[in-house]
């Protein structure tokens, strides 16, 4: 009898704690991995430690190609998260899902939800990237991007160099210099981001027929065709070989761990990069990315926005998008947006969230984080702020596999390039199938 | 013969079913579903599904990057077939030769068997890295070894990283293999010939033939779909897309690219190639091998 009493009190007392805990649960599955996804985790314990109604579960799926599989994955067999975290590459692919009843637009969820937090509290170039073709805002603007000029100036005062270079050619004018002090003048972590995509945003060029895309379906990239690209690769080759350039592979850290080591003078990296440099290098700067002033006649234009979006799913129930929408709301606050602006690098995204860092002045205390504002905010850009271009994480990869037999010498920079607009014309025409 | 005879016409079904279904799961619903992907064109969330004939196939077939993972693949499976299989022969006979210690030296040369292909890719990769790897310095002294651009470094690299651990397999089963081969054959040969070598290749080999035709077939599979993790640690198909095997190049396409329908297309090629290795295996190569 004294067995089944306690087994009893036993009973009751796990019902009572697992009522307890009964908050309606929202997940949220992301494609950060390290500081940054401790700093994701960091944000949700935030919100939930703000109400009790609710409670954000954040899932870390790897990296943003990780996590975009697992998403279609999951959505496939019909358990699908509420909020996943998806990348640049992959926004032509978010956006077209709308009209399948995949995705779950930003505007329409917040006037179902009211969200007090409105779209054009984003800022127009991070808002127009994830819109639709009617700029509506698909994406909610989460960790925005873009790429920098990381210098070391403890190698530059060595060597005598007093401003660090605004344009390409100011760069190679140094190059030398640097080299013969032993250290490598430049490396970059991503060919196809920043030296292809961005090479033409920051150029003022366009990169795909139909407009980037905005316009019509795009059928073809412009690599071959732009005069300004074909030069801009033949003097990257030019700089490998004389060593002014240093390639490291495909892998994001292995390009950055010389920089970082105090082995080269200039880096091209993400905004965000700089979280895992402070304390390791003493002395660096950011700065925005170089442009070719032959190219532009000496005017600058802003880089398309990088990293990625928050996509709402759909699939679940009303009492969830309610606990969705007060966590987008949350998340769209002055406040938490200046927070991760400040622990990530990342640019903040809202128009509240720049007020109160100008409010507090926030640049003073840490100049890291100004060039990324400063290089997305220019203006004067005849251009789309963004690509709308299918099937795009596989161009990448065609544009990756030229990249290589060109520094090697195997195919000449014109071959590189027009092997890289066939293989994308292929691959967009595959997906205009699909639409 | 005894035949026995069940009362039942159903209980062996009922006996199979375990088997069957899950065989039925894991095997044949993938390899449909397969068929659909590779037929279909689609977009990656599954919509916009329709009847694509063999447009998949011609895909990947005026793909050039597509011939550059087969060639590879047919390399990377000879190569580490061969090196795999002679070293661990050498290694097998070396070790059935020693008195003292003898399972010390077989359980130190079976240990990396043991390990996943994945963890032997980051392992090597700590051997090639630019910065700290010894085997990258060593490399780099003797010849400038640079596998971010050279293809010929490259395959240097995810050779070695697939061959080390697949040394240990060929190991074990050679060993078994000469431990089987009678003790009165070998010691009828010492007579009639003086010569280790001439025994070795006249009597020793030929006793192993079926050994060695099981592990031909073994590596090559190895080769073909284990091997994926090694290649996903050290080079991910660099430089160019020089060093993806075809299941590699079906992962990015597929998982990374989101393309099911030329991942699907992919996937059935590899399913033709593999059968028609096996039945050329079974019919010309088995044929000249005697069991017993």
């Amino acid at each position: 009898m004294k067995k089944l009493i306690s087994i009893f009190v036993l009973l009751v007392s796990f019902a009572f704690t697992s009522n307890s805990y009964s908050k309606t649960e929202i997940h949220w599955w992301y494609g950060n991995s390290g500081f940054l996804g401790d700093v994701i985790i960091e944000i949700a314990n935030r919100f939930n430690e703000s109400q009790d109604e609710y409670m954000v579960i954040p899932t870390g799926k790897g990296s943003y190609e990780d996590n975009m599989a697992a998403t279609i994955a999951a959505f496939r067999a019909g358990d699908q998260p509420h909020y996943s975290q998806v990348y640049d590459a992959g926004a032509a692919i978010m956006v077209a899902q709308v009209k399948n009843g995949v995705v779950i637009g930003f505007e329409e969820m917040a006037e179902k939800y009211g969200i007090d937090v409105d779209a054009d509290n984003y800022i127009p170039g991070i808002k127009n990237f994830y819109a639709d073709g009617d700029g509506k805002m698909i994406g909610v603007p989460f960790n925005s991007s873009t790429c920098l000029m990381y210098a070391n100036m403890d190698i530059l005062n060595e060597v005598g160099i007093e401003e660090v270079p605004k344009t390409y050619e100011e760069f190679e004018g140094m190059a030398q210099k640097i080299l013969d002090a032993g250290y490598i003048p430049l490396l970059q972590s991503h060919s196809p981001w920043i030296w292809t995509e961005n090479f033409f945003s920051r150029h003022n060029l366009l990169m795909t027929d139909g407009n980037n895309g905005y316009d019509a379906v795009p059928t073809k990239t412009l690599f071959a065709d732009t005069e300004a690209f074909v030069y801009h690769w033949t003097k990257v080759k030019e700089w490998y070989e004389k060593g002014y350039y240093g390639y490291k592979g495909r892998a994001w850290g292995d390009n950055q761990a010389p920089f970082t080591n105090g082995e080269a003078a200039f880096w091209f990296g993400s905004a965000a990069s700089f979280g895992g440099m402070k304390g390791v290098l003493p002395n660096f700067t950011t700065n925005p990315i170089p442009y070719w002033d032959s190219v532009t006649g000496g005017k600058e234009y802003p880089t398309f926005i990088g990293g990625a979006a928050n996509w709402i799913l759909n699939g679940h129930t009303e009492e969830e998008y309610k606990g969705l929408a007060k966590f987008i709301e949350f998340m769209g606050s002055p406040e938490m947006d200046l927070y991760y602006h400040n622990m990530t690098g990342y640019a903040a995204v809202t128009k509240g969230g720049i007020e109160l860092a100008e409010t507090i002045n926030f640049y003073r205390a840490s100049p890291y984080h100004k060039a990324v504002g400063d290089q997305l905010g220019l203006e004067g850009s005849t251009i789309p702020g963004g690509y709308r271009a299918g099937n795009w994480p596989q161009i990448r990869e065609v544009i990756y596999e030229n990249v290589e037999p060109m520094l090697n010498g195997d195919i000449t920079v014109e071959k590189a390039l027009s092997n890289m607009d066939k293989g994308a014309a292929k691959l967009l025409k595959q997906f205009a199938k699909t639409l | 013969m005894k035949k026995v005879q069940f009362k039942s016409n159903y209980s062996q079904y009922f006996f199979l079913a375990p088997q069957l279904l899950i065989l039925l799961i894991f095997l044949y619903w993938p390899i449909i579903q397969t068929f659909k992907d590779a037929f279909t064109m689609q977009d990656a969330f599954g919509f916009g599904s329709q009847f694509a004939g063999f447009d998949n196939f011609l895909f990947i077939f005026s793909d050039p990057s597509y011939f550059t993972a087969f060639k590879f693949t047919i390399i990377y499976s000879f190569v580490i077939t061969l090196i795999t299989g002679s070293i661990g022969l050498l290694l097998a006979v070396q070790a059935n030769k020693v008195m003292h210690g003898k399972s010390a030296y077989k359980t130190l040369l079976i240990w990396p068997y043991a390990i996943a292909p994945a963890v032997v890719g980051v392992m090597a990769n700590y051997f090639f890295s630019e910065r700290y790897g010894l085997l990258h310095h060593l490399f780099n002294n003797l010849w400038g070894f640079n596998w971010y651009e050279n293809v010929f470094d490259a395959y240097i690299y995810v050779i070695i990283a697939g061959s080390w651990k697949q040394i240990s397999a060929n190991f074990i089963f050679f060993l078994a293999g000469l431990q089987a081969i009678q003790k009165t054959v070998i010691e009828a040969s010492i007579i009639d010939c003086k010569s280790n070598i001439r025994r070795f290749w006249t009597i020793t080999f030929p006793l192993l033939m079926p050994t060695t035709f099981f592990l031909i077939i073994i590596n090559i599979t190895y080769a073909f779909f284990d091997t994926f993790g090694i290649i996903d640690t050290t080079t991910i198909g660099a430089p160019g897309s020089e060093t993806k095997t075809l299941v590699y190049k079906a992962y990015i396409d597929g998982f990374k690219g989101l393309d099911l329908g030329s991942a699907g297309a992919q996937s059935i090629m590899m399913m033709i190639i593999v059968l028609v290795i096996t039945i050329f295996q079974f019919r010309y190569i088995e044929g000249k091998i005697h069991y017993n």
